[in-house]
């Protein structure tokens, strides 16, 4: 079942397009990101579903309701969406004590006080704060206050949770603590999330299905493995991961197989089913070129550096530069003569999506 | 499910409304006078300008007034400017000190100044018996009663605003550019005079435009100080012209000064437009080094502490010993001393009348500009209606406008058939709301601004409707603001002259028109006794808005 749908959605600032005909739907317990760099109106399209912004156009469902007509005129006001919603900010009233805080949407339901209580009690140990109700914003770490946003998002049980760039202000390790704790409350309360982020390794690593988003349009929506092994042009090919492109040739095809030629005279068989024909561009992932003192094509190492688990290698070829990444059980020094294979790689037509 | 359109109707229906009373209150009002210094004898007419510049009195008043202007703006910049420097620049001691009781005299009214400078340099004043005692003569070589007095207390009045914007512009300056300098070779000397003066120019120019414009539109202490000499300025002339009555010349000379105001207005927004070209400006809180004085450091000390005695401490000491004082010019002796000044007042009607009605106008102004304040600035700053920016704009307004313009305005809008409020208080709250409103729509705005937009609309996603919404989070938020911002209104209208003295009728007196009437009437000491209670209020809310700003607004 749908738990949130969009359909055809578009917003404009004056001229300015910020969501463009986006179209989308998420299913129960799912959690969904919407991946983009900055400016990509995926914070637009989040704020829509909140009716903190209105649609210029389109329709916007959260469950059964239809939130959202630009054609009916209908923009049901935040205040009566059954939604949570965590701020990049968090958005923790400095004037209230955490208690306060995350009370604050069940007394405005006028709910009988034990009932708040117990309530409170138990979001309150679900996020790990219940020793510090008694305790103000600002006596609180940056990763405390996120619980608390978190609490008061989640204490009205509303029907979908809605997460602006939630981690986005915290320190590498605790956004990366935060990023298991989310996933595993997601898991626990079976909450569908719309999730916002530019950080891709955060939408990959958490994500049940994601979108990519550029200039306000949805690009691909799919799985994390999808995204990543199949991306669908060469703007998500370029955006999500690291990519060498390199200019290539479709020599032969038979079905979906196709043989095509690099640097001028290294031959590659690989499946398309883009129908392409002649000149392309082949996408090779770094992890996807095998380094080998035997490989085929000769290269040269112009960079190598460390990085803990892996070694990141610059090589030279036929006049271009590849990132290459391999395990570090084979380091080869700088300067070194040798040759790689290509293991797995897409094709692109040389005109689109200018990445 | 709710439509949007109609929740939109029913907060632009209140946008409607105070568009009606900001039109009322302060368009409506302006326009009269400058619609009105054109007609004469019932036609459209350039008579009434003509009478300007054809009368030496008049055209004199307007010389007069750029000339005194131009006189305090440039004083204003040198002692300003230097002070500033002083006070952020260099390793003076005491410099904290030193700071808060410089701007002292801008916390208190000009006319109150002006009072203070006489019982100090007036023909029989404290100081010019202690020059006549040490000199042996009985002539004092300077007169306070002339143009040199008035652009002297002008300047000690005025010089603050040069410091702030010059202490502010040095505080922001990238340390790096003046150690970039030094790294060239340069030295203190050099770096102060090629980089750092430069950089503040525009700084140092928009101050003393201030000061300009501060001076301009100054009515107390023309009045007190120049009158008697039979030395005029637009403001004691349209004063002048009023008592007459000649509203068509009032109306000329006011629609004279308000243009001067607004080109000088103008060049200021200008200046301090192109000085935020400067990058280096920056708002990175970089201390830059301080100069250090070496030996110079207690003379320095010295000249700074006696000037800011001279200028801050002198006269609210001389107000109050005035006060105390049996009779004006009594020797200095405990026996002469007594309270019963402050005993008079109370016990006079009309004083009593006037501590009420400034009470009561104060507090009604404070809260009418901080109501409609909020309003235009949430629907501005926070649900971003359209439309709302013109609000803010037309309540800024009155800011342009001498306060001797905007009392006329008021008697040729409002003291005529079929609403005449003249001879009521309200017509004198009708003006200090005009006046006031810029004060306030500028504090709510910057307050609101402060309460970032996602407070609020955490409180919507938790199901809060506008008004539990201003009630739980936007209110509580902004409340320190917004009691600085209505003690801000509040004491200024408490103590206010220039509006009152052209407005009032019996029975309407204010706090201000009794202090002017007793001291133009020789009451001196009366008038330094009700001016002193004012001034111990004012001090007093002074310190209490700074406490809740934390520093940040209040003199």
């Amino acid at each position: 079942m749908e738990k949130i749908r969009i359909v055809n959605l578009s917003k404009r600032y004056g001229k300015v397009v910020a969501a463009d005909h986006v179209t989308l739907s998420i299913g129960d317990k799912e959690f969904f990101s919407l991946l983009g760099p900055s400016g990509c109106g995926k914070s637009t399209v989040l704020r829509c579903v909140a009716g903190l912004e209105e649609p210029s156009d389109g329709e916007i469902y959260i469950g059964e309701t239809q939130v959202n007509c630009a054609a009916a005129g209908i923009n049901v006001p935040t205040e009566e969406r059954p939604i949570g919603m965590v701020f990049q900010n968090y958005a923790i009233w400095p004037h209230m004590t955490v208690h306060d805080n995350v009370a604050y949407p069940l007394k405005l339901k006028k709910l009988p006080k034990e009932v708040i209580e117990a309530k409170l009690k138990e979001i309150l140990r679900a996020v790990g704060l219940e020793q510090l109700a008694g305790r103000f914003p600002s006596e609180l770490s940056g990763g405390e206050q996120q619980r608390v946003a978190l609490a008061r998002a989640l204490i009205k049980e509303p029907e979908v949770l809605l997460l602006d760039e939630p981690l986005s202000n915290l320190d590498a390790k605790l956004r990366e603590q935060m990023r298991f704790e989310l996933k595993d409350l997601q898991r626990r309360t079976g909450i569908p999330i719309l999730y916002v982020t530019h950080d891709q390794t955060e939408a990959l690593a958490m994500s049940d299905r994601l979108a990519i988003m550029n200039a306000g349009r949805i690009v691909q929506i799919g799985t994390p493995d999808d995204i990543y092994s199949h991306p669908a042009d060469r703007f998500v090919a370029d955006f999500i991961g690291l990519m060498n492109f390199v200019p290539a040739r479709i020599v032969e095809r038979s079905g979906d197989r196709v043989t095509v030629e690099i640097f001028g005279g290294h031959r590659l068989t690989i499946s398309d089913r883009k129908a392409l024909s002649g000149a392309c561009i082949l996408a090779v992932r770094p992890e996807d070129i095998a380094l080998s003192p035997q490989g085929a094509i000769r290269c040269r190492v112009v960079v190598s550096s460390y990085s803990g688990h892996l070694i990141d290698y610059k090589i030279s070829t036929n006049g271009i530069v590849l990132r290459v990444q391999t395990p570090k059980t084979m380091i080869y020094d700088e300067g070194a003569e040798l040759g790689f294979t290509v293991e797995h790689a897409i094709l692109f037509a040389t005109g689109e999506g200018n990445a | 499910m709710r439509m949007s359109a109609r929740k939109f109707d029913r907060r632009y229906l209140l946008m409607i409304a105070i568009g009606l009373f900001i039109f009322l209150a302060v368009i409506y009002p302006l326009w009269q006078v400058f619609f009105r210094s054109f007609i004469s004898a019932g036609l459209f007419s350039l008579k009434n300008y003509y009478k300007v510049f054809s009368f030496p009195s008049y055209y004199h008043a307007l010389f007069n007034s750029l000339w005194v202007s131009a006189a305090t703006g440039v004083l204003c910049m040198l002692l300003g400017t230097v002070l500033a420097f002083l006070v952020i620049r260099t390793d003076l001691p005491f410099k904290k000190i030193l700071r808060t009781l410089l701007v002292l005299p801008y916390a208190l009214p000009s006319f109150f100044a002006a009072i203070a400078w006489i019982q100090l340099l007036g023909p029989q004043g404290y100081l010019a018996r202690i020059f006549f005692r040490l000199s042996g003569s009985d002539t004092a070589p300077w007169n306070i009663y002339s143009a040199a007095g008035i652009v002297f207390v002008l300047t000690v009045h005025y010089f603050i605003l040069v410091f702030i914007t010059v202490a502010g512009a040095l505080e922001r300056m990238d340390a790096s550019l003046e150690e970039a300098a030094r790294s060239s070779g340069a030295n203190t000397y050099q770096i102060m005079r090629q980089i750092t003066l430069p950089l503040v120019l525009p700084a140092i120019l928009a101050g003393g435009l201030l000061a300009f414009i501060g001076a301009l539109a100054n009515f107390g202490i023309p009045a007190l100080l120049g009158m008697r000499a039979r030395f005029f300025v637009l403001t004691t002339s349209i004063y002048y012209a009023l008592a007459i009555p000649d509203f068509g010349l009032a109306t000329a000379l006011s629609s004279m000064l308000v243009l001067v105001a607004l080109i000088s207005m103008s060049f200021q927004f200008g200046i301090q437009k192109g000085g935020s070209k400067y990058t280096v400006i920056s708002g990175k809180a970089v201390h830059p080094s301080e100069l250090k004085l070496r030996s110079m450091r207690y003379p320095l000390l010295l000249a700074a502490a006696g000037l800011i005695f001279f200028i801050s401490i002198i006269p609210i000491v001389s107000m109050f010993l005035t006060a105390l004082f049996h009779y004006w010019g009594a020797p200095l002796s405990f026996a002469n001393l007594t309270l019963e000044n402050f005993i008079y007042i109370l016990k006079l009607e009309a004083g009593r009348r006037a501590i009420f009605n400034s009470l009561l106008l104060a507090a009604l102004a404070a809260t009418i500009t901080m109501f409609i304040g909020v309003v235009v600035s949430y629907m501005n700053v926070k649900a971003k209606l359209k439309g709302s920016q013109a609000l803010d704009f037309l309540a800024t307004i009155p800011y342009a406008v001498p306060h001797t313009v905007m009392a006329i305005a008021m008697i040729l809008a409002w003291a005529k058939p079929p609403l005449s409020l003249y001879g009521t208080l309200w017509i004198i709250l009708v003006a200090y709301l005009a006046i006031y409103l810029p004060f306030a729509v500028r504090t709510t705005h910057a307050t609101l601004q402060q309460v970032h937009d996602s407070l609020e609309e955490a409180a919507r996603v938790s199901g809060a409707k506008l008004l539990p919404r201003l009630r739980d989070v936007i209110l509580p938020l902004a409340r320190p603001g917004m009691i600085a911002g209505w003690i801000l209104v509040f004491m200024p209208a408490l103590r206010e002259l220039t509006v009152s003295i052209l407005l009032y009728t019996h029975r309407t007196e204010t706090i201000g028109v009794v202090v002017y009437n007793m001291q133009d009437a020789g009451y001196r000491e009366i008038a330094a006794a009700l001016a002193s209670v004012v001034m111990i209020l004012l001090i007093a809310g002074n310190s209490l808005i700074r406490k809740l700003s934390g520093g940040v607004t209040g003199f």
